[in-house]
């Protein structure tokens, strides 16, 4: 089978912390992090829902799916955005002429303007390093180590046995992009 | 490592003071130039790592406002009017100045007011060995705001970082454990990497995570039950959970019997233990216990002894009780349905727990210094501690040394052998040091690793009483923080890119900070910077060879532990501790305490009313629903953005989170018609501060959260220690040093008026 690169994301282990925003400034240089990270079901970040002492916090990492049928790429109209045999899904910058339409398409909301540019900006799975065998930058500055790099669709790669393993979810199924992004929910807690 | 060839890489290590985190750093350096910063390798795969405030870093190091010179103070004090000098002239004017000091006040009214080195020890032994060889003060900077842990400590445990005790076998192969109380600590932010993701780990293989904080953290989110305590209230709950476990007979008194001083008698009159010579035994000092087969009173070492654990006995008119005893009657007193009335946790999820807690074969008590920066946080870590202790969760096969040696800076002192070491005063007694000359007078304060002004308690009273009772004030840092401001000398130190030094983090490992540049501009090395001054004194030889030599010294200090280990392999990444402590099943520790064991019961505290872990309520946090002048208790958090006040001046950071707020419940938000982002006021007799409010159930009712570390000129008025007390709890001088108590402060909010500071 061919290859098809993706990420698990674990919020179970997600502590919220913003480094992956971080590092993928500091190893794309976007306008951005290309990821970034939301509280989940509240407005304003790092705080929790519910009434005290009831509460819960979720944090959720959001980026590009890197779709096995990307919006993108199809709305695109100088074909600047280019899905890859192996998975990501990448942004030509240079061809990019900044007309906003993968923006709208994208139902995921994982484009990013960059206003000073006039072009779009999306993770492209660091694939300047994982070309020359690395993993995402932001694999490797996770603090709580939730984020798992490996091919899909290789049933001995790690990221095939948390699949085949544990609960996961992707995004939208129904739109029927094909996300290559898993999620592993966080555990509910377990009480007295 | 893939890179292009004009590109060196450098292993190095981030010395942040995020407790002792220390992650490795591969500096990607261009030229003269370091260009990037990424996650270095371990032996152990699970320690490569970095956080976000590692990441940003270089903002740091390429900041616009790095002090680049030395400079004189031109205008008045706090004014920031500074001239630049060579650094000649600082020097020889520091030397000048602290000659003149000391020929009329003595060398120790000269005080190294030394705060966090984070995990570097090359740089902070350089200033140990000058104060030491100049007979000058050490400011011990424990008192702002860590010393309560080591004074509880010290009095159970008869050691000052009891970290190894009571989660040492967290970062061991070992079980994890059942049940894992993470009590008054947010190491989802303050320590992610070194303390939170075995934590996770653990987690991951079923452990039961429980998380005690007055704020629903990060750490918390992360919890199977959450118990929002108040502030200040800790004993009253670890007493309940004891009460809870005495009543259902789920103490562990095979390990109380063997590890703890419990079934010492206790002499009913005086308080103080029962001795051999009471009893007429040879062995005078010796603990005395109850036989219970003999049914006669028996020195503790005594052949065929089965001592009682429990109970009331008296021979001769003389009555006494078990120490255990005695604990038992004082936890009788708090049922859960009292601690919840404190406390403000269900008595339900407090017997619970208890239960829990007594029943699970192993649990492991994560904590740190936030509980313990309140009044009586000495006795919120005893009690704790004597939860863990009587239920056999205080590790005793993790012997407490997991650090090495050098952290005692034994390398640094005596570097004359012949010559008597420093003076000492913890933090908060310098204020009445410089202010009226008690113990004894200090004139002239150097300030390194510390941001004073911004950090230290009462800020109002340091800048209008303190520092105008400074004859001569040296600040060496990076920037123009609040308390540089104050400086008559101002010193730009380097970055950690820019210098060389030891670091023995994280366990097992030791690391080499490997200078990646030049220092820029003129800045210098702190060990240069001691050297330099040094020299001036007369005492050069003692620093020659610059920073590597002190990294020498500290390798060579015939520690086993660092055996074998040298810079230059270092130079290469992090290595293993060579001998690492002994981790049989279970063995007696020696516990540095007057009995040898952990002391449920301390007799030299009883004339202060604390032989055992008493609740007395907090100083200032109002725990009674009384209507007081000021409500709500304050208290400040750690924040991912900053270590302490480290990054509150970069960017990236400042993108995601732009300002100080203060976290309100909305209940008392609603009461006082404060809306979110509303600008208010938070005042108490001390002081005002003005900031943005955050309506957040992350609090509960009656608290509100600051987190520290943000520069005083970030608030639009007063700051997170303009609201501080800096009273002195005189036990805690008595134990060891005296805290500062940021938790242990009431205040009252009000929406923002104008014209009304």
């Amino acid at each position: 089978m061919k290859k098809r690169l993706g990420l698990i994301i674990d919020q179970e282990r997600c502590i919220g912390c913003e480094a992956c925003t971080v590092a993928c400034k500091i190893e794309n240089r976007g306008a951005k992090g290309w990821i970034r990270v939301k509280t989940l079901n509240v407005a304003q970040k790092d705080t929790p829902e519910g009434r005290f002492p009831d509460l819960k916090m979720h944090f959720f990492p959001q980026l590009c799916q890197h779709c096995e049928r990307p919006p993108c790429v199809e709305a695109c109209p100088i074909e600047a955005l280019i899905k890859h045999e192996d998975g990501p899904v990448s942004l030509d910058k240079e061809k990019c002429d900044g007309c906003q339409t993968c923006l709208d398409a994208c139902p995921y909301d994982a484009l990013i303007f960059n206003n000073e540019m006039d072009k779009a900006e999306k993770c492209n799975l660091c694939s300047h390093r994982i070309n020359q065998g690395l993993e995402p930058f932001c694999v490797i500055c996770c603090e709580g180590q939730a984020i798992y790099f490996g091919d899909l669709n290789d049933s001995n790669s790690r990221v095939a046995k948390i699949i085949a393993d544990r609960e996961t979810f992707q995004l939208h199924p129904d739109e029927g992009t094909g996300p290559g992004i898993y999620y592993c929910p966080p555990s509910s807690p377990r009480g007295l | 490592m893939a890179v292009d060839v004009d590109t060196k890489l450098i292993r190095t290590v981030c010395p942040a003071h995020c407790g002792i985190d220390a992650c490795g750093i591969l500096a990607h350096v261009r030229g003269d130039r370091v260009v990037k910063v990424e996650p270095a390798d371990f032996p152990n795969p699970k320690y490569r790592r970095i956080c976000l405030r590692g990441l940003s870093s270089l903002e740091i190091t390429y900041h616009p406002d790095r002090l680049k010179y030395p400079m004189k103070r031109v205008g008045k004090r706090g004014e920031g009017k500074f001239e630049r000098i060579s650094w000649d002239e600082a020097l020889d004017t520091i030397a000048d100045k602290f000659k003149d000091i000391a020929a009329q006040y003595g060398w120790p009214a000269i005080g190294w007011t030394l705060g966090g080195p984070g995990a570097g020890t090359t740089k902070f032994g350089a200033y140990l060995r000058l104060a030491s060889l100049t007979q000058s003060t050490r400011v011990s900077a424990w008192g702002y705001g860590d010393s309560g842990l080591p004074c509880g400590s010290r009095v159970l445990f008869g050691t000052h970082i009891p970290y190894g005790m009571l989660y040492g076998t967290l970062f061991t192969e070992s079980r994890a454990p059942d049940v894992l109380v993470v009590w008054g600590s947010n190491p989802g932010e303050a320590q992610p990497l070194n303390v939170m993701r075995p934590i996770m780990d653990a987690k991951e293989k079923g452990t039961l995570l429980v998380v005690i904080d007055p704020r629903f953290t990060v750490t918390a989110s992360k919890s199977d039950v959450y118990l929002g305590v108040k502030p200040g209230t800790d004993t009253a709950l670890a007493l309940a959970m004891m009460n809870v476990i005495f009543q259902k007979n789920l103490q562990n008194d095979a390990y109380i019997l063997r590890h703890t001083n419990g079934p010492y008698l206790v002499r009913i009159d005086t308080r103080k233990f029962l001795r051999g010579k009471d009893i007429g035994a040879q062995e005078e000092n010796e603990y005395v216990v109850w036989d219970s087969v003999s049914n006669s009173f028996r020195t503790r070492n005594a052949a065929e002894t089965v001592p009682s654990l429990n109970g009331a006995y008296a021979v001769e008119g003389l009555e006494c009780k078990t120490a255990l005893q005695l604990l038992k009657e004082l936890a009788e007193e708090y049922p859960p349905e009292r601690a919840s009335e404190i406390t403000g946790v269900s008595a339900d999820i407090i017997s619970k727990l208890a239960e829990r807690v007594g029943k699970a074969k192993k649990v492991t008590f994560v904590t740190n210094m936030g509980f313990t920066r309140t009044y009586h946080g000495d006795i919120s870590f005893r009690a704790m501690g004597t939860l863990a202790a009587v239920t056999g969760n205080v590790t005793a096969t993790f012997k407490g040394g997991h650090l090495p040696a050098v952290l005692n800076w034994k390398p640094f002192l005596h570097a004359n052998p012949d010559k008597p070491s420093y003076a000492r005063l913890g933090i908060l007694q310098l204020y009445d040091a410089v202010i009226s000359g008690k113990p004894f007078p200090v004139k002239a304060v150097w300030f390194s690793f510390i941001n004073f002004l911004n950090q230290c308690a009462n800020s109002k009273k340091i800048k209008n009483e303190m520092f105008p009772n400074l004859d001569f004030i040296v600040v060496a840092d990076l920037f123009m923080t609040p308390t540089a401001r104050f400086a008559d000398i101002l010193l730009p130190v380097t970055s950690y890119l820019e210098f060389s030094d030891f670091v023995p983090f994280p366990y097992p490992y030791v690391q080499l900070q490997q200078k990646a540049i030049e220092p820029l501009y003129e800045a210098r090395s702190d060990v240069d910077i001691a050297a330099g001054l040094a020299e001036r004194l007369g005492y050069g030889e003692y620093f020659q060879g610059g920073e590597d030599a002190f990294v020498d010294l500290i390798l060579d200090s015939k520690d086993s532990s660092l055996e074998g280990i040298t810079r230059e392999k270092l130079k290469q990444g992090a290595m293993p501790l060579n001998s690492i402590p002994e981790m049989a099943e279970e063995f007696d520790i020696p516990f540095s305490t007057p009995s040898g064991k952990i002391e449920l019961y301390s007799e030299n505290l009883y004339e202060d009313g604390q032989a055992l872990p008493v609740y007395l309520e907090p100083l200032e946090v109002p725990v009674s629903t009384a209507k007081k002048k000021y409500p709500l208790a304050f208290i400040q958090g750690h924040s991912r953005f900053r270590t302490h006040s480290m990054f509150a001046n970069v960017a990236s950071l400042l993108e995601m989170n732009p300002e100080p707020v203060v976290e309100i419940n909305p209940k008392d938000a609603a009461q006082r018609n404060i809306s979110a982002n509303d600008r208010v006021t938070v005042f108490n007799d001390r002081a005002r501060t003005t900031l943005k409010a955050s309506v957040t159930e992350g609090v509960g009712p009656g608290v509100i959260n600051i987190t520290q570390g943000w520069w005083i000129d970030q608030f639009e008025e007063g700051s997170v220690n303009h609201l501080t007390h800096d009273v002195i709890n005189p036990v805690q001088e008595k134990i060891y040093e005296p805290n500062m108590h940021m938790n242990d402060v009431a205040v009252e909010v009000i929406k923002y008026k104008e014209g009304q500071s």
